[in-house]
């Protein structure tokens, strides 16, 4: 059962924005130029193309490729081209990272819930856990991927960038003289430099703000994304909890910054990075300076 | 923590990142550095000119349209060329255009001149930028050199895009100065060629005899050219071009080294006339030109049609094909079909006796004439950017009588062979 | 100009405000159908040195030059 998703377009000043829900986010795309029709075709493609990816990967849909892979209970399921590359990206994230960049420490969300309460798991809970994480016991080739039993993916990490990231390619590809703003919920990548003046200037959310304020950003081109997220923490005994989980420990990374952006060329890189930085902790803005990227960072 | 032992990491991500999105990686960092064509070409008339020529040719984009283009050429020209007299069946005397000493030709042949050897140096620079939008202009300026010619020209350009890209209109204006200054001046014209056969009672009385036939210092001409041009995409594969262009000469345009035999009743060289062009010329040209892409292929096609008041009308079919040989080889044949019809004042040779005309060339290039080119190019992609194409083509020029009788002994001449010429050329882009 | 030439002349006006017409009404492409007009092979001038060296060539032995650039100066060439 596939439902269409429902898409608004309208006309600006110098410009085109089509708009839909996907990914649990609102979801933007920004087309320079006065040509209805193409405005049309390509925010069509961006929804189809933003569909498609959230039904393949989603943890939450039945009956996906994903659903398929989390209940496999230790036996090889077929994977396609799309698949290894993203199992592949993952690998070299873990790697990168030492192991802090986990996509299997999902299952962590069982004990941690992230509301605002005090509800803080036990260390049994924790320690029952811990076992079924741990991406070097996954096996994976172009053709199959074998998780132990018990083990779950969950690409959430990096599926909202990657669908910027792919969405925006389709962008320049039905476009390609002209720049296109892609913009998942602050996730963002452009395709090319506008023609008249440049940049895009955009509102995002302020992460430091505890109300719906918006700062504005001005983006020529390359992608611009982040991590944290400042309503989503635990309080106890005025300890502040914040969401990033430590796949070693299975408790939460301490001192991490409230959110991080980074720009870097393309959206998934940026939100690698961001999300890297927040796993390094109190250490979040020295990582960032060494990457030599341009970024903010909110404690 | 991590962080001393990882240091930066960027790299890496964005080459796993490049992987994961199917991005070739460092694929803009070609397009900023400049683009390089080299040639080298060999043209071979047999017995007649041979000429060298080496081209280098540099194409920068300096972001956002911005884009220089500038080129060298030089060439080296030896061999001879026709002189525009008759074919006879005795041997012949010319006196050489410096005046200094003479030359026969046998029985028979076609006189050439073989006093050709001249070096030329080309510059051209090229600026291209868009002014406003879907509005690009274009300058440039040209210089060619050689020792007894110069040539300036400037030139500029708009062209506008309509319709998403796909039509694009254009207006360009060129003006060249060109100005020659041959070794023992131009003839005057229509003189009578002087030549020394011991007649005369001394060197100088000869030089003087000589000098009565030639004009002082240089002489030039201007040329004005307008180009209107509309390229359109028509569908995916095909995309034509349409110019329309005039172009108004004005000044020096006699070639100095051509003359007109003139001969009497029987056939026979009575003497030897330096030649004598207009001193403006007006052309239009009309030039048509599709591309066609196949699968494997590509077509391109043009026709040309120009027309004067010298009253040379001219057609020109020129047919490439690209057909790709595998992923980085492909071959091209090449056919060019040419056809004008002669000058006015063209005549290949005076009548002695006739009163002479005010205009008179002998110059094959202004008779009647066909011409073939037949060729082709085999080009190797060598991958990051670099290309190395040879290219061998035959070139056959069949002047042709428009109408003239040939009088006595020229029956039984060739005054209009046939020339045969072979191209070949190696370049190489990187 | 003669007779002649101003026919012509009309002919041609004639011929290219027609292309200017029909041009713009509904022949192109979409900006992602531009795959194959995109290839480096596929420009007008993809054969620019080749052509800059024909046209010297046949500048030289030929009555006619130009139409598809400026027909500009010369040279002396013979």
């Amino acid at each position: 059962m596939t439902l269409k998703l429902a898409f608004t377009l309208e006309q600006r000043s110098d410009h085109f924005c089509g708009h839909f829900s996907a990914m649990a986010s609102p979801c933007e795309i920004l087309i320079d130029g006065m040509d209805r029709q193409l405005a049309h075709i390509i925010t069509q493609a961006a929804v189809n193309e933003c569909q498609r990816i959230e039904q393949k990967y989603s943890r939450y849909l039945p009956s996906n490729l994903m659903q398929r892979i989390n209940t496999s209970n230790g036996k090889p399921v077929a994977i396609d081209d799309e698949t290894f590359r993203l199992l592949s990206f993952a690998d070299s994230c873990y790697q990168l990272s030492d192991g802090l960049f986990d996509i299997s420490s999902g299952v962590l969300r069982q004990a941690w819930r992230f509301d605002g309460s005090d509800n803080i798991p036990s260390h049994e809970q924790i320690s029952k856990l811990l076992p079924l994480i741990g991406w070097p016991h996954i096996i994976f080739d172009q053709q199959h991927i074998t998780l132990p039993k018990g083990f779950e993916l969950d690409f959430g990490g990096i599926g909202k960038e990657y669908a910027v990231d792919c969405v925006a390619k389709i962008c320049h590809q039905l476009n390609p003289t002209q720049s296109v703003l892609v913009n998942f919920g602050g996730d963002i990548q452009v395709t090319q430099p506008r023609a008249k003046q440049g940049f895009w200037q955009i509102g995002i959310e302020d992460p430091n703000s505890q109300q719906d304020a918006n700062k504005v950003l001005r983006i020529a081109s390359g992608g611009l994304a982040t991590s944290g997220d400042a309503r989503r923490f635990l309080l106890k005994n005025n300890k502040r909890y914040g969401h990033i989980l430590n796949p070693k420990t299975g408790y939460p990374i301490e001192d991490a910054p409230r959110s991080v952006t980074v720009a870097a060329e393309h959206c998934i890189q940026s939100g690698l990075l961001a999300t890297l930085a927040l796993l390094q902790g109190a250490e979040a803005e020295a990582f960032l300076k060494q990457q030599e990227v341009k970024y903010w960072c909110y404690r | 923590m991590q962080l001393t032992k990882k240091g930066n990491i960027s790299a890496a991500l964005a080459a796993a990142t490049c992987s994961l999105l199917g991005l070739q990686a460092h694929a803009e960092v070609a397009d900023n550095s400049w683009q390089i064509d080299t040639a080298l070409l060999y043209y071979g008339e047999s017995d007649r000119v041979q000429l060298a020529e080496a081209v280098i040719n540099a194409n920068k984009d300096f972001g956002d349209e911005h884009i220089f283009n500038g080129k060298l050429v030089i060439d080296t020209l030896t061999g001879a060329s026709a002189t525009g007299a008759v074919a006879q069946n005795n041997v012949q005397t010319f006196t050489r255009p410096s005046g200094n000493g003479q030359y026969d030709i046998v029985a028979g042949d076609t006189p050439l001149d073989d006093t050709f050897k001249d070096t030329r140096v080309q510059l051209d620079a090229q600026w291209t930028q868009p002014l406003w939008e879907n509005v690009r202009g274009s300058t440039g300026v040209h210089l060619s050199k050689e020792y007894d010619y110069l040539s300036l020209a400037v030139n500029g350009s708009l062209a506008k895009d309509f319709n998403q890209k796909n039509t694009t209109l254009s207006v360009g204006l060129s003006y060249a100065f060109d100005s020659i200054d041959p070794e023992g001046g131009r003839p005057v014209a229509l003189s009578k060629m002087v030549l020394n056969n011991d007649q005369f009672a001394s060197e100088e009385a000869y030089q003087q005899a000589f000098d009565a036939t030639r004009l002082p210092g240089s002489d030039d001409k201007t040329t004005a050219d307008v180009l209107i041009g509309l390229t359109q995409v028509i569908n995916r594969r095909l995309l034509m071009q349409f110019n329309y262009s005039f172009s108004s000469v004005d000044g020096y345009q006699t070639d100095p080294f051509k003359m007109l035999s003139n001969v009497d009743q029987q056939g026979i060289t009575q003497n030897l006339v330096y030649e004598s062009r207009p001193d403006t010329r007006t052309r239009h040209n009309i030039y048509w030109q599709s591309k066609y892409a196949m699968d494997n292929a590509i077509a391109d096609v043009s026709y040309r049609f120009s027309t004067d008041d010298w009253k040379i009308d001219s057609h020109t079919f020129d047919s490439r094909l690209r057909f790709k040989l595998s992923e980085n080889t492909y071959i091209q044949p090449h056919f060019r079909y040419y056809q004008q019809s002669a000058a006015e004042f063209y005549r290949p040779f005076l009548l002695d006796g006739d009163p002479l005309p005010q205009y008179a060339s002998a110059d094959y290039r202004l008779g009647e004439m066909t011409a073939y080119t037949l060729g082709f190019k085999y080009g190797i992609d060598m991958g990051n950017g670099e290309e190395l194409a040879f290219r061998l083509e035959y070139y056959q020029q069949d002047p042709k009588n428009n109408g003239f009788d040939q009088p006595g002994a020229l029956q039984q001449l060739d005054l209009f062979p046939s020339i045969k010429a072979v191209i070949a050329q190696v370049s190489y882009r990187f | 100009m003669s007779k002649l030439n101003k026919t012509r002349l009309s002919k041609i006006s004639a011929i290219i405000l027609l292309i200017q017409l029909t041009g713009c009404a509904s022949l192109g492409v979409q900006p992602w159908e531009r795959d194959l007009l995109a290839k480096d092979a596929m420009a007008l001038d993809s054969e620019g040195i080749d052509l800059g060296l024909d046209d010297h060539i046949y500048f030289s032995k030929e009555a006619t030059s130009g139409g598809r650039a400026f027909a500009g100066g010369g040279c002396g060439c013979n």
